[in-house]
């Protein structure tokens, strides 16, 4: 077999080379391996966004459909972050083009005129961790979008997402709960 | 199971055997771009290789060994950009290598003596390079989308190299003119266009 089964002793390179001879499951390891490395990866990038997993998903498909261009014996970890990493700029920038804007403004002034009567704790429950804390950062304790996302180790964008999401959820939830 | 795990189980029931011809799945858009380039100067040129007849086979062959040089080191580039996690960076400078020759022999030749420019065929040769060079570089990013490039621009760079390679391999027997600034500015300036359109549209065309 010679150089085509130097492992580098890496999980990922040992179940793809017996993938390749057949082993069905090991590729579904190889796969289960891969979505937590990735996801571990996107989550130091993007953090805990709510389409963290959406982006690991994606990940994965691309990785399975351009599994014939890792060469046999070559290390998989440069390979498959590699991909990871142009799915995580691709997801960027379609999100970049997507409807949703952030309107601060707009998101500060939902507490006062949906949420005053109503007890925000029990309604932050309802919503994602990520997203509540958001909030709670955001709106309760009054830092600025910049230091939230410094507080977690999220950048600006994936914070003003997750507020802004938060409280579309809220306002529905605050609405629903009002008729 | 979140969806995840069922994605997984779904993707792993085919398994992770490499697809079968990997290597003639990426070549033959390649090889049938440069064969519909060759045809369609072939049926509407005729007399190919006259240029040697009357000015010896030194010019003839400086064309085929850029042209030649350099469709082969694209695609060995374009091949090696659709792998994700290598670095490319001295993959694309040896594309420069045939400029580089041929920009030294540009400055023998014009050390030597002046020589007709721009010649009587020229646009001739424009129109052969700008309606052979996107034939080929449609064949060569049909090639690179059938790999994972992850550097779009250089891929797409790397193709209008192909094309325009590709388009001056098939007229240059029918071009009877000499001289290396002939090439440089009717074969080299029409390939660095189409590489700079390749780049440009790359990021379009190559998406995965």
């Amino acid at each position: 077999m010679g150089k085509q089964t130097d492992f580098s002793g890496d999980t990922l390179d040992q179940l793809m080379a017996s993938a390749r001879a057949g082993d069905s499951a090991a590729y579904r390891r190889f796969l289960s391996e891969a979505a937590q490395r990735i996801r571990a990866m996107l989550a130091r990038k993007i953090g805990a966004d709510s389409e963290l997993e959406d982006v690991v998903q994606e990940c994965l498909i691309a990785i399975h459909a351009k599994r014939h261009t890792l060469d046999p014996g070559r290390p998989v970890a440069p390979w498959m972050y590699a991909i990871a990493n142009y799915k995580l700029i691709d997801h960027w920038r379609r999100r970049g083009r997507s409807p949703i804007e952030f309107d601060d403004a707009a998101d500060m002034a939902v507490a006062a005129d949906t949420l005053a009567s109503t007890d925000i704790e029990t309604l932050l429950e309802k919503l994602p961790r990520a997203q509540a804390d958001a909030i709670r950062m955001t709106h309760i304790e009054g830092l600025s979008n910049r230091e939230a996302g410094e507080r977690i180790g999220v950048g600006v964008s994936a914070m003003k997402l997750r507020v802004h999401r938060g409280m579309a959820q809220l306002k529905k939830i605050a609405e629903k709960d009002r008729i | 199971m979140n969806s995840t795990d069922s994605l997984i189980d779904q993707l792993a029931q085919d398994g992770a055997a490499p697809r079968p011809a990997s290597l003639p799945r990426f070549v033959a858009p390649l090889a049938l771009a440069m064969a519909i380039c060759a045809i369609g100067i072939a049926l509407v040129l005729e007399a190919p290789f006259i240029g040697m007849a009357i000015n010896g086979p030194g010019p003839m062959l400086v064309k085929w060994g850029f042209s030649i040089a350099l469709l082969l080191l694209s695609g060995f580039a374009l091949w090696f950009i659709g792998r994700p996690g290598k670095a490319t960076g001295a993959t694309m400078a040896t594309l420069a290598v045939p400029f580089i020759l041929l920009a030294a022999l540009l400055g023998a030749d014009l050390a030597i003596g002046q020589r007709a420019f721009p010649g009587e065929t020229w646009q001739r040769c424009l129109a052969a390079m700008a309606v052979m060079s996107p034939i080929a570089f449609g064949g060569a990013i049909l090639a690179a989308r059938w790999l994972a490039p992850t550097n779009l621009h250089r891929a797409g760079l790397v193709a209008g190299m192909f094309g325009g390679a590709a388009a001056m391999t098939a007229y240059s027997p029918h071009c009877p003119e000499h001289g290396m600034a002939y090439v440089a500015v009717f074969y080299c300036l029409p390939i660095l266009t189409m590489a700079a359109l390749g780049w440009l549209l790359g990021p379009r065309l190559l998406r995965w």
